[in-house]
């Protein structure tokens, strides 16, 4: 488990990933070629890897998102230290707040 | 085997694409802003009547928002006069210039959307079954519900609120024509089809394979404009809002003006997802804890703290921290009649340039004991795995 700023990264067992995950196209990298794992809301700082693999992402922007590194990496971001991350499948969890009231009823 | 075979079969339905990609490109549609696609809304109309077996409506009445379309629904519905009662003259007026004179005759909702999506959506959930049928809602529509249904939420509060305030935001006294205009305008916002922010059953639909059928035009009005109205002779089209702005988790957040705005002005304007008036903000210059403390509706107050500051909140009122330990300082803000406001207060590890380290404060859930319970809530996981071997 390692934590960059607001996002926390724990290593799954690759069996533990849901093959709807593994199934999704990689998300997009930036025009530097970088995985973005998030971008800051304020200051557009990136918690971002240049390393091979796949970030697999689904829409729902509080699910967490996964990530595959085939041969490891290293996690930059403008104010934070470099973490180095072992290779294999983790889980990317952003930080969220508690927001009274926030439950709510499923579908129709 | 055989390579004839393709050519006398029926030429096959498009292959439906992964679910997502589908679910991505419907959610751009339901967050799409801009000016409507004009041309491909009304083809889009035009094929949904021809599914139903109507001829196209005679005229398309264009709106720039759904505020306006709503209330040319209620005009034509027969309700202008209890409108006018409350005070809604001017928006009679603007609907009856929208509409013109001819008749519209009768809506022909049933007909053009709820029946042949209503068959659409019984033979999807039979065919896939009890199993699959919520397996497939939570892969498509499921990810978009919440954050789709809560605008049209706001936006439908928003249009019946115009009974009560005015469409300058005036609020009048709340007056029995009011709430009867209230009640008039939000049934003729459910008399809507409400199309880009249909867009989580429709992308439940086109997973499945069923929008190249009687919901093509339904899902092509979709991608091309906002809410609705069709009648027999003619169809009110709403435009797209102009301005949209949502927070990281989907919330709609804005501080410096309308969270969501139509070209009209008809807005809504929210900080985190909460509504607030429009002039909320601006009016928070000079803050004090003592009026943050007298606030009584609880969700301005929790607006306020954000904007002043938790920090500068503790500091000023002498909080004292409730737990510290080496993942932060758990602190706690009482308030009359409202759960407490328990929170983090978390430090960077990392050093800024010039040595000192940023601190910020996370609103975690009241009954939270230790700031490590705090912090592991903030990421989803239990205070005893929470153990970060590396920590930045």
């Amino acid at each position: 488990m390692y934590r960059q700023g607001d996002i926390l990264i724990m290593p799954v067992p690759e069996e533990a990933v849901p093959p709807s995950v593994r199934e999704l196209p990689a998300a997009p990298r930036d025009g530097r070629g970088r995985m973005v794992l998030a971008l800051g809301e304020a200051t557009g700082h990136a918690h971002a890897l240049t390393a091979p693999g796949s970030l697999l992402r689904v829409p729902d922007p509080l699910a967490p998102d996964h990530l595959h590194l085939p041969s490891g990496g290293r996690l930059v971001h403008e104010e934070h230290a470099a973490i180095t991350l072992p290779k294999g499948w983790y889980r990317v969890i952003r930080q969220r707040e508690y927001v009274p009231g926030a439950v709510r009823v499923v579908a129709d | 085997m055989s390579t004839g075979a393709s050519l006398t079969e029926a030429p096959a339905a498009r292959p439906p694409r992964a679910a997502h990609y589908v679910v991505g490109d419907w959610q751009s549609v339901a967050f799409g802003t801009g000016p409507a696609d004009r041309g491909r809304a009304e083809a889009g109309v035009a094929a949904a009547y021809a599914s139903a077996g109507l001829d196209a409506p005679a005229r398309y009445v264009w709106v720039p928002s759904p505020a306006r379309g709503a209330v040319a629904a209620a005009v034509l519905a027969g309700h202008g006069d209890r409108l006018r009662e409350a005070g809604l003259g001017d928006l009679v007026d603007l609907a009856r210039g929208d509409l013109g004179g001819t008749p519209a005759r009768a809506s022909v909702l049933t007909a053009v959307r709820t029946r042949p999506w209503e068959a659409e959506r019984t033979a999807a959930c039979s065919e896939q079954g009890p199993e699959q049928w919520p397996r497939v809602w939570a892969e498509t529509g499921g990810l978009l519900w919440n954050q789709v249904q809560s605008l049209v939420t706001r936006v439908r509060a928003a249009i019946g609120a115009l009974a009560v305030q005015g469409p300058g935001g005036e609020s009048g006294a709340g007056s029995s024509a009011q709430d009867e205009a209230e009640t008039i305008l939000r049934s003729a916002t459910l008399d809507a089809v409400l199309g880009q922010h249909d867009a989580p059953w429709l992308a439940l639909f086109e997973t499945l394979g069923r929008l190249s059928g009687p919901l093509d035009g339904l899902a092509e009005a979709a991608r091309s404009a906002g809410w609705w109205w069709p009648y027999e002779d003619l169809v009110i089209l709403s435009e797209r809002p102009s301005d949209l702005h949502r927070d990281e988790p989907g919330r709609l957040h804005r501080g410096d003006g309308p969270a969501m705005a139509y070209p009209d002005g008809f807005s809504l304007h929210a900080w985190r997802g909460m509504p607030i008036p429009p002039d909320f903000v601006d009016s928070l210059t000079g803050l004090t804890p003592g009026r943050i403390s007298a606030e009584e509706n609880a969700e301005l107050r929790r607006v306020m703290l954000e904007i002043f500051g938790y920090d500068r909140y503790l500091a000023e009122t002498g909080a004292r921290p409730l737990h510290r330990d080496e993942t932060g300082v758990l602190w706690s803000i009482e308030l009359p009649g409202d759960e407490p406001v328990v929170m983090v207060e978390v430090v960077n590890s990392t050093p800024e340039p010039d040595g000192t380290r940023r601190t910020y404060y996370l609103r975690v859930p009241p009954g939270t004991r230790t700031a490590r319970a705090g912090v592991a809530w903030t990421f989803g996981v239990d205070e005893a795995d929470y153990h970060p071997e590396k920590q930045t």
